[in-house]
């Protein structure tokens, strides 16, 4: 399969992710490859009755649900780039702006 | 050990050969950093432990409070984690000396640890080979004497393969067995820790004490920690099962005369020998890379600009710093791995990739459990289909990087134990031998190797 330029742009915008242009051709066409060598899997035959797998333990063990202090060695503020009144700062979202204004 | 003043001389003697193996570009501590923090860790350790005084190196995806954790990323370039591992607090707790952070690929996403951020680490027998990867930078300390054993993590091999590259043993757990609290996700339902080591008794011992149950790890079970097995006089009442599929027809003939060395000595060991078949083992590596991408895809969304590491400053809104940071953050092959994990669960294509990958792990390990069903206790295979490649080489071709994880995914996807040992060289490059076990049966593969170990000509041509 041939995964266009388009879609590869519609896909890192789902991502989150700029894609710069001069890149785009050796994405698309290693993309192109690596769906192709995985699509293989659809050559065996179809496995409906089978039960997705996944390791570990049988069901999920919860934590007692109380309220305690958690051991950090320092507050999210020395790990954050911008930290304000116990608030992660960031530029603000433009198009809710827009449809406020 | 127990004389602080050998846990002192120890921690010198480990900053002193870290320092002499800085031409491998494995540890990232810088030296006057490393060797200040040992000295001090030296002073403060539990002489009672039992790994009272060992340095150990810990890969650069696990949270450590002494140093940063950056996974070989410039998007967590600077980051130190408010909290550490539980594998490292109980390494630390066993008084151990954690020796700095080791290069790996970005996020462990790749196998010859070329792809990390702070540049390749170098194969400690030829500095144009790779070391493997992602665990690159801890199999390359230990290789080198720089440190008798090493943390990794693996999630399609990254202990494994690099181990097998470099000539040192290599432990991936059952998944559950070693907590990963403060290990950084990739994909989640296969990641684990796992330990490298210069003898299996190195490793294993590592592995005995950082396993174990964890209150912070939901998937972590609920099992007293690992003990160790003596070491056996033979390999009598072993029955091991030899897949007939990791032996194919174009495998590399030196790895296959080293094998079949291998397998002489179990026999002469005492042990059976038997052929078995693991019929959708052709699939594992094109499943693991629909589900590896997706997991990661997803773990990976955390990294936006707004909570950790460096920003990408000068978007106008939010979005736009989420895109321009990761864009720019992230390197060519998370970049293109959180592509593809996107690809395969957006709409229109999650039954033909996700959906069909989740039905084929199901059958990659029914095709295990029939084999032990059947009465064979561990199986024997290749751990990589070369020696070490060349750096470069397969950089352009990311199937063909896949590709080198073909006999190591296997167990990752079914969740089971492996362990890589050295079984011989190939002009001069170690290659490994793997030995899969049952689910929590890690002591039965640590027995057959301390068998194996003492017997197979490790540094001998195959």
């Amino acid at each position: 399969m041939s995964v266009t330029h388009d879609e590869v742009l519609k896909i890192a915008r789902l991502a989150e992710l700029d894609v710069n242009a001069e890149a785009l051709p050796l994405l698309a066409e290693q993309m192109s490859r690596i769906l192709d060598y995985v699509a293989q899997i659809n050559s065996v035959p179809a496995s409906e009755g089978v039960k997705p797998f996944v390791p570990g333990p049988d069901a999920v063990r919860f934590r007692a649900d109380e309220v305690k202090p958690w051991p950090l060695a320092f507050g999210p503020a020395k790990l954050a780039p911008a930290f304000r009144d116990g608030f992660f700062v960031v530029p603000k979202l433009g198009q809710f702006e827009e449809a406020e204004s | 050990m127990s004389d602080p003043s050998e846990a002192l001389a120890s921690a010198k003697a480990a900053a002193d050969r870290l320092v002499k193996a800085k031409r491998l570009n494995a540890c990232l501590t810088a030296p006057k950093d490393l060797r200040k923090s040992l000295l001090a860790q030296a002073q403060g350790a539990h002489p009672s432990g039992v790994l009272y005084g060992m340095p150990v190196a810990v890969k650069d995806n696990i949270c450590t409070l002494e140093f940063t954790t950056t996974c070989g990323s410039r998007i967590l370039e600077g980051y130190r984690s408010p909290y550490e591992a539980t594998a490292v607090a109980k390494l630390r707790a066993a008084g151990a000396l954690i020796a700095g952070k080791s290069n790996c690929d970005e996020f462990a996403m790749g196998s010859s640890t070329e792809h990390s951020v702070y540049g390749r680490t170098l194969h400690p027998f030829g500095k144009a080979r790779v070391p493997g990867g992602s665990s690159g930078g801890s199999a390359a300390l230990v290789a080198a004497g720089a440190v008798p054993a090493a943390l990794g993590s693996e999630t399609g091999g990254s202990v494994r393969q690099p181990a097998s590259f470099c000539g040192v043993v290599g432990i991936k757990p059952t998944y559950g067995r070693v907590s990963r609290y403060g290990l950084v996700a990739f994909g989640s339902s296969l990641d684990q820790i796992g330990v490298l080591g210069r003898s299996v008794h190195d490793a294993a011992r590592v592995l005995s004490v950082i396993s174990g149950r964890d209150p912070k790890d939901s998937t972590c079970e609920d099992r007293d920690p690992l003990r160790l097995p003596t070491v056996p006089e033979s390999l009598q009442g072993f029955v091991i099962g030899i897949p007939k599929e990791y032996f194919p027809p174009d495998l590399d003939p030196a790895v296959r005369r080293a094998c079949d060395r291998v397998i002489r000595l179990f026999r002469e060991q005492g042990a059976a020998v038997r052929e078995v078949s693991l019929p959708h083992t052709a699939y594992a590596v094109a499943t693991y890379y629909i589900i590896a991408p997706a997991e990661a895809s997803s773990n990976l969304a955390r990294y936006d600009g707004a909570r950790y590491g460096p920003r990408f400053d000068g978007a106008v809104d939010v979005r736009a710093l989420y895109r321009a940071t990761r864009g720019r953050g992230f390197g060519a092959e998370v970049r293109r791995r959180i592509l593809v994990g996107t690809y395969v669960l957006s709409s229109g294509y999650y039954d033909a990739y996700y959906r069909k990958a989740q039905q084929m792990r199901a059958l990659i390990a029914q095709d295990f459990r029939t084999a032990f069903d059947r009465g064979v206790d561990l199986l024997f295979t290749p751990t990589t289909p070369t020696a070490a490649f060349k750096a470069g080489e397969k950089l352009a071709d990311p199937v063909a990087m896949y590709l080198s994880d073909i006999f190591t995914v296997t167990a990752n996807l079914a969740g089971l134990p492996a362990l890589s040992l050295p079984i011989g060289r190939i002009k001069g490059l170690p290659i490994g031998g793997q030995f899969i076990g049952q689910a929590f049966l890690e002591d039965e593969l640590i027995e057959a190797a301390y068998a194996v170990e003492r017997v197979v000509p490790a540094t001998t041509e195959a």
